[in-house]
C-alpha cells in the first residue's frame, strides 16, 4: 500500500511540474495518477560509457527484447571515450606470451585489497575479476584492437597485466561497442537527459526524460515519459564534475580543482536514485591526481610529462621561488602540499615544475607538451622567473641549493629520494601544476549482481540496476589504475545475466 | 526537400566564391552560414523539424552532407593526422553534428574541451 501511495505522489508531482501545461494530455490528472507514456521499451540504459555500452549489447544478446540507451550529451561515450585505454586482464594472451604464468583473478584482488585499505568489497572485486577474460573477449569480438605485444605493470599492481588499446584511448573500445550495438539492434539516443524516475513503490517502471536537451541548459528540449517493462540500468558514471556535491562530501576539494572527467560527469542520476531510496556509500572517497596542469583541459599530457619532472626535476612555488614538497611522495601528500600555494585572495598560485631540456628533447612527453603549449622551453632561470613572475634571486638561490643536494644525493629539506635527480643547468622544460579531481570511488550500493539496494529496506529496488562508476563501495579508499574499464565491461555482462534470471523468477 | 536540388544549390553557392561556412547576418538578427542561405529563403522548417520552435536535429545535416565519416576534412590543416574530427578516435560515428557545429553562432568543437590548442571555434 505504501508503495502505491508513493506512486500517486510522484505522478501528481509531475503534473504540478508544468508538464501538463506544455504537453497537454501527457499526464492525466485523474485520481489514479496514470502517466501517458510516449513509448515503451523492455530495457532502458542510462548513459553510454563502457558500462552502458557493455550492458546494452549484452542484454540485447540475451534476447530480452528492445534495448534503448539514453545519453544526455551530444557524443557517445562519457569518460570512457576520453579515457586512457588501460585495461587490467589477468591471464590475457599477451601476458601469457611474455611468460607470466602466475597471474590470476585472485592476484588482482590481492592488489586491490591493499589499495582499498579495508574499505573495499572483496566479493564484488572477485565478481569483476572472475569476468575479466569475458570482458577481454567482448572487446576482441566487437573488433577492438590492442597495442601489439603490449602488457605492462602499472601503479599498485604486482604483475604486468595491463593491456592498452591501439590508440591509447578508451574511444577505441566505446566506438566498437557502439557500432556493434547499432548492428545488433540497440537503439541509442543522444541529447536525452534523465530527469526523474517513475516508481511504483519499490519498483521502477520508467523514467522522465528531457528530449532534445542541450547540455548544460535544462530549459532546452521537452519532457517525455518512457516506460521500461523489464529493467532500468543506471550507467551514468561518476560525479567528479559536480563541484557543489564533491565539496559537500569532501571539503578539501574546492572549486579551484579542475577535473579530468568529461563534462557530463555531474551525478544527477545518482542523486535522483538516492531521492527514491537508493543507498549511497563512500560518497566522500574521491581520487585526485596531483599531476594536473591548469594549462590544458581534462587529463592531458601533464601526468606523463611529470613522470620526468618528479624524478629528474624540482617543484617550485611561484610565491617565493622555493621548493615546498617531496616531489616523489604519494598523490594525497603532494596534492595537499600543492594546494597550499595560494595568493592572498585564495586563488591558486600554480607552482612550477622544471627539468633539463637537453636530455629529453626528443621524448614524446616533452614534444607533445610543448607543441600543445602546456609546457615551455626556457633557456635561463631569469627567463623562468620572468615568465612565471617568481622573485629571480630566490629562484636562483633555491636551484643552486637544490643542485648541491642532488650532488650529495640527499635532500635535507624534504627527505626526497634523490637517486634519479639531475643537476639543473638549463635550458629547462617548465610546466605549471594543480591537482585535478579524477574518480569517484563512492556511489550507489548494489548487490553482487548489480541490483540497486534501497537503504530503508536493504533489499533491491525492483527492476533497477547500476553498474560502472555510478556504483560505490567496491574499490574502497583508492581505485587502482586500469580497473575501472574492467569493472564496467565485466558488470555489463553480469547485469545482463541478472536481468534474465530476475525475469525468470518473476514468472 | 529534394537532396539533389540541395546539392546543386550548394555547389552553386560555393562556386560563386563565397567562403562556405562563413557566419553572416541572415534574417533580422539571426545569423547563419553563407552556404545555407538558400535554406533561409525557405523558412526555418527544413532544419527545425517542421517548426522554427523545435530544435534542429542531425537528420537535416545528414540529408545534404551525408554521414560523419563520409565528409572529408582538409588533412593539410590538421595538427596531427589523428586529429581528424570526422574520424575521431574517441567518437567516430557516435558524435552528433551539433557537438561541434552551430548554425547561428560560432562554437568550440567538443575536442577543444581537452585538446585546447588543436581546434579553433567554427
Ligand atoms: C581522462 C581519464 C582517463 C582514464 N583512464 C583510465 C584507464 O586508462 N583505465 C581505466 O580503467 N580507467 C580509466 N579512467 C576511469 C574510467 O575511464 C571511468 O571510471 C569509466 O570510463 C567510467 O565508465 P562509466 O560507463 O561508468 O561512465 P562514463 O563513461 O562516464 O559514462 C556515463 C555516461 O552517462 C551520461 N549521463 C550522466 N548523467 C546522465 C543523465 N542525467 N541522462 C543521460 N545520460 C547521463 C554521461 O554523459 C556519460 O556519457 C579514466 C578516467 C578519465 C576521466
Amino acid at each position: 500500500m505504501q508503495g502505491r501511495r508513493n506512486f500517486l505522489k510522484l505522478a501528481a508531482g509531475a503534473t504540478v511540474g508544468g508538464v501538463a501545461a506544455t504537453l497537454p494530455g501527457t499526464v492525466q490528472a485523474k485520481s489514479c495518477g496514470e502517466i501517458s507514456w510516449s513509448e515503451t521499451v523492455d530495457t532502458l540504459v542510462v548513459g553510454s560509457g563502457f558500462a552502458g555500452l557493455s550492458a546494452a549489447l549484452n542484454v540485447k544478446r540475451q534476447g530480452l527484447g528492445s534495448v534503448l540507451v539514453l545519453e544526455k550529451m551530444q557524443v557517445i561515450g562519457g569518460n570512457s571515450a576520453i579515457n586512457g585505454g588501460w585495461l587490467a586482464i589477468p591471464k590475457n594472451p599477451t601476458q601469457l606470451a611474455q611468460g607470466i604464468n602466475d597471474d590470476s583473478p585472485e592476484e588482482l584482488i590481492k592488489d586491490q585489497i591493499i589499495s582499498g585499505r579495508g574499505m573495499h568489497n572483496e566479493a564484488a572485486l572477485r565478481q569483476i575479476a572472475n569476468h575479466a577474460l569475458d570482458a577481454y573477449e567482448l572487446c576482441i569480438d566487437t573488433g577492438v584492437k590492442f597495442k601489439k605485444d603490449f602488457n605492462i605493470q602499472v601503479g599498485g599492481h604486482n604483475k604486468a597485466r595491463a593491456i592498452r588499446t591501439q590508440h591509447g584511448t578508451g574511444g577505441d573500445i566505446t566506438t566498437k561497442l557502439y557500432e556493434a550495438g547499432v548492428k545488433e539492434g540497440v537503439d541509442y539516443r543522444l541529447q536525452h537527459y534523465i530527469e526523474d524516475f517513475i516508481m511504483d513503490g519499490q519498483q521502477i517502471i520508467g523514467v522522465k526524460v528531457r528530449k532534445n536537451y542541450r547540455f548544460p541548459d535544462l530549459k532546452t528540449g521537452s519532457s517525455v515519459f518512457i516506460k521500461a517493462n523489464k529493467a532500468v540500468i543506471l550507467a551514468n558514471g561518476g560525479f567528479a564534475r559536480n563541484m557543489a556535491l564533491r565539496e559537500v562530501v569532501d571539503p578539501s576539494l574546492d572549486p579551484t580543482l579542475d577535473c579530468t572527467n568529461a563534462l557530463g560527469a555531474t551525478g544527477e542520476v545518482t542523486l535522483t536514485a538516492m531521492a527514491h531510496g537508493a543507498l549511497p556509500v563512500h560518497m566522500n572517497l574521491i581520487q585526485t591526481g596531483h599531476w594536473g596542469s591548469p594549462d590544458e583541459g581534462g587529463f592531458g599530457w601533464s601526468n606523463a610529462l611529470l613522470s620526468i619532472g618528479w624524478h629528474q626535476g624540482a617543484a617550485i612555488s611561484v610565491l617565493n621561488g622555493k621548493r615546498f614538497m617531496d616531489e616523489r611522495a604519494d598523490r594525497k601528500t603532494c596534492s595537499e602540499a600543492i594546494m597550499k600555494n595560494r595568493y592572498q585572495d585564495g586563488s591558486p598560485a600554480y607552482p612550477i615544475v622544471l627539468f633539463n631540456y637537453n636530455n629529453y628533447a626528443e621524448d614524446h612527453r616533452v614534444t607533445r607538451a610543448i607543441r600543445d603549449k602546456m609546457a615551455w622551453k626556457l633557456d635561463s632561470l631569469d627567463d623562468v622567473a620572468a615568465q612565471f613572475n617568481i622573485p629571480a634571486s630566490e629562484l636562483k638561490r633555491s636551484i643552486s641549493e637544490y643542485n648541491t643536494h642532488v650532488n650529495a644525493r640527499k635532500d635535507p629539506l624534504f627527505n626526497r629520494k634523490m637517486d634519479t635527480a639531475e643537476v639543473l643547468t638549463g635550458p629547462f622544460v617548465v610546466s605549471r601544476i594543480w591537482p585535478k579531481v579524477h574518480y569517484c570511488m563512492g556511489g550507489l550500493k548494489t548487490d553482487l549482481a548489480a541490483r540497486v539496494i534501497d537503504g530503508r529496506s536493504m533489499a533491491p529496488i525492483k527492476n533497477l540496476y547500476a553498474i560502472g562508476e555510478v556504483t560505490g563501495g567496491i574499490h574502497g579508499e583508492a581505485r587502482l589504475s586500469s580497473t575501472s574499464c574492467l569493472e564496467c565491461l565485466a558488470m555489463g555482462i553480469v547485469v545482463s545475466t541478472t536481468i534474465k534470471a530476475d525475469l525468470k523468477g518473476a514468472v | 526537400m529534394n537532396k539533389l536540388l540541395l546539392t546543386a544549390l550548394l555547389s552553386f553557392v560555393v562556386s560563386q566564391g563565397a567562403v562556405a561556412g562563413e557566419l553572416v547576418k541572415m534574417k533580422g538578427s539571426t545569423k547563419g552560414r553563407v552556404n545555407h542561405e538558400f535554406i533561409y529563403q525557405d523558412g526555418c522548417q527544413s532544419c527545425h523539424q517542421g517548426s522554427g520552435k523545435k530544435n534542429a536535429t542531425d537528420a537535416a545535416c545528414v540529408e545534404c552532407h551525408g554521414d560523419i565519416n563520409s565528409i572529408d576534412v582538409d588533412e593539410t590543416k590538421l595538427a596531427i593526422p589523428e586529429a581528424d574530427p570526422h574520424k575521431s578516435l574517441h567518437y567516430n560515428q557516435g558524435a552528433s553534428c551539433l557537438a561541434c557545429h552551430g548554425e547561428h553562432e560560432k562554437k568550440a568543437p567538443v575536442c577543444a574541451e581537452c585538446h585546447r590548442t588543436w581546434f579553433e571555434e567554427m
